[in-house]
């Protein structure tokens, strides 16, 4: 096991999941309450790595993190590097490409908040901030657990655009999906089949913890 | 005293056999029974004054009332308009000052009784603490305060939906059928209790039921509604009870 690669991984991945939460929530909350007409233009945006081929949106961070655009040449000159094979970098892919992974649990969790405490919270004369904060998120927290969890697997797993955008540099960018690659690649099989098992068992006992909480809180909320 | 003026229409075209609402009445201060069979639009008028649905036209407002006391008669002064298609007024239900307490009480899970009851009131601190204190002796559930709603029982939960929808001083208050679910004993003691409070802080309240008894026991006027409109308007004779 490539134990820098498993600390990168674990630090991208937390760190992804935790973003996701704070950008996540307010998304969420927008796609579900918003009355706007177009709303479904950005639900698209948000849904878009989905069905991306990963090398797609990988390509295209790799030209945006470029000094040829506005936000390449602004990172630089704030920063001093480019965002391109930086885990600064691969932290910002992963946040965009795992959105999907934790905005569509937690929207689901919204839209599942029953209407009428809504309405009974807005009749009572508060903000629709403090509703949202007072009612909706704490009722929905187990599609914002669901959600965080589900992009802490994503991050763990991807390949595609990690390798687009990062490379393969230890101690920087180098995952442990990558390693696995790598160790393919020397014919390391042994090696690579260590990694890769402890990726499965992983993933495995994550989605167990996943929907024994679910069915905890099924339960939790028939009481 | 205030009053409530309402004259509102809506059409529901998504409901089978396309279904109108039209209304008109003036409800003074005091409670108001709006008394029909299931499906009359009942509801669906209480929402329209809470703000949480939109007529198609009409004017909701809270004035001066006629004065039943004496001769008296209705003026515009002091009046605040809630809803008119004609001037595109439309308050949100935060700005309306409605105390709403639902059919199904929607009283948050996951908060106790007492943290219910503070929602709705503005800022922190001993003032909060002591409205809270208040309404909840006021309304016999002071020993539920802790407790959340799945744990009280469904008169406590019905005591704890009048206290939440009161303590914030309602312009206006709106029963849908909060009783439905209780005893007649029960009933009534809570009725005698929510008397009480309206003989402190009279404002027009509207009281959704389809339980001539109930009407009887709160009740002052009755507004008789059957398929979307008012068809009759009546003074009930008072019961002695509770107070």
């Amino acid at each position: 096991m490539n134990w820098q690669a498993f600390a990168l991984t674990a630090r991208l991945a937390t760190l992804t999941s935790l973003i996701l939460l704070l950008l996540g929530v307010p998304i969420a909350l927008w796609v579900v309450f918003s009355r706007r007409r177009w709303k479904f233009l950005l639900e698209a945006v948000v849904s878009m790595p989905l069905v991306l081929p990963p090398t797609v949106l990988g390509f295209y961070l790799l030209v945006a993190f470029g000094s040829g655009t506005v936000l390449g040449r602004w990172y630089q000159r704030v920063a001093g590097s480019t965002l391109a094979f930086t885990f600064r970098g691969l932290v910002l892919a992963s946040v965009l490409y795992s959105l999907p992974f934790a905005v569509q649990p937690m929207a689901a969790a919204f839209r599942g908040v029953d209407q009428r405490l809504i309405d009974a919270a807005r009749t009572l004369g508060v903000s629709q901030a403090t509703i949202y904060r007072r009612i909706v998120v704490p009722l929905a927290w187990p599609g914002l657990i669901t959600g965080m969890v589900l992009s802490f697997a994503h991050t763990v797993g991807e390949f595609g655009v990690v390798l687009m955008v990062g490379g393969n540099i230890p101690g920087a960018t180098r995952t442990l999906s990558i390693d696995i690659y790598d160790q393919v690649q020397a014919l390391n099989y042994a090696s690579a089949n260590q990694t890769a098992l402890a990726l499965l068992v992983f993933s495995y006992l994550l989605l167990c913890l996943l929907y024994g909480l679910n069915r905890r809180t099924l339960l939790w909320g028939s009481r | 005293m205030t009053a409530l003026e309402v004259k509102l229409r809506k059409v529901f075209s998504s409901k089978p056999g396309r279904f109108a609402l039209e209304a008109e009445f003036t409800a003074p201060a005091g409670v108001s029974v709006i008394f029909g069979p299931s499906g009359a639009g009942k509801t669906t008028i209480l929402e329209c004054i809470a703000g949480l649905t939109v007529p198609d036209s009409g004017r909701i407002a809270l004035g001066s009332g006629p004065d039943t006391s004496a001769a008296g008669g209705v003026t515009e002064a002091g009046s605040e308009t809630l809803f008119d298609s004609d001037h595109k007024i439309d308050l949100t239900p935060q700005r309306r000052r409605v105390g709403y307490v639902f059919q199904h009480l929607a009283l948050f899970p996951h908060m106790t009784a007492g943290e219910n009851i503070a929602f709705g009131i503005a800022g922190n601190g001993t003032r909060r603490e002591t409205l809270v204190r208040d309404v909840l002796e006021r309304f016999r559930v002071t020993h539920a305060a802790g407790r959340r709603p799945g744990e009280i029982s469904g008169g406590e939960r019905q005591r704890v939906a009048l206290a939440r929808a009161l303590v914030t001083r309602p312009r206006i208050l709106l029963l849908d059928e909060p009783f439905s679910a209780l005893d007649d004993a029960l009933k009534l003691e809570i009725v005698a209790d929510l008397k009480q409070w309206l003989s402190r802080f009279p404002v027009p309240v509207l009281f959704v039921t389809h339980d001539r008894s109930e009407a009887a026991a709160l009740g002052e006027r009755m507004l008789l509604m059957n398929e979307g409109k008012i068809v009759g308007q009546e003074m009930i004779q008072p019961l002695a009870i509770g107070n």
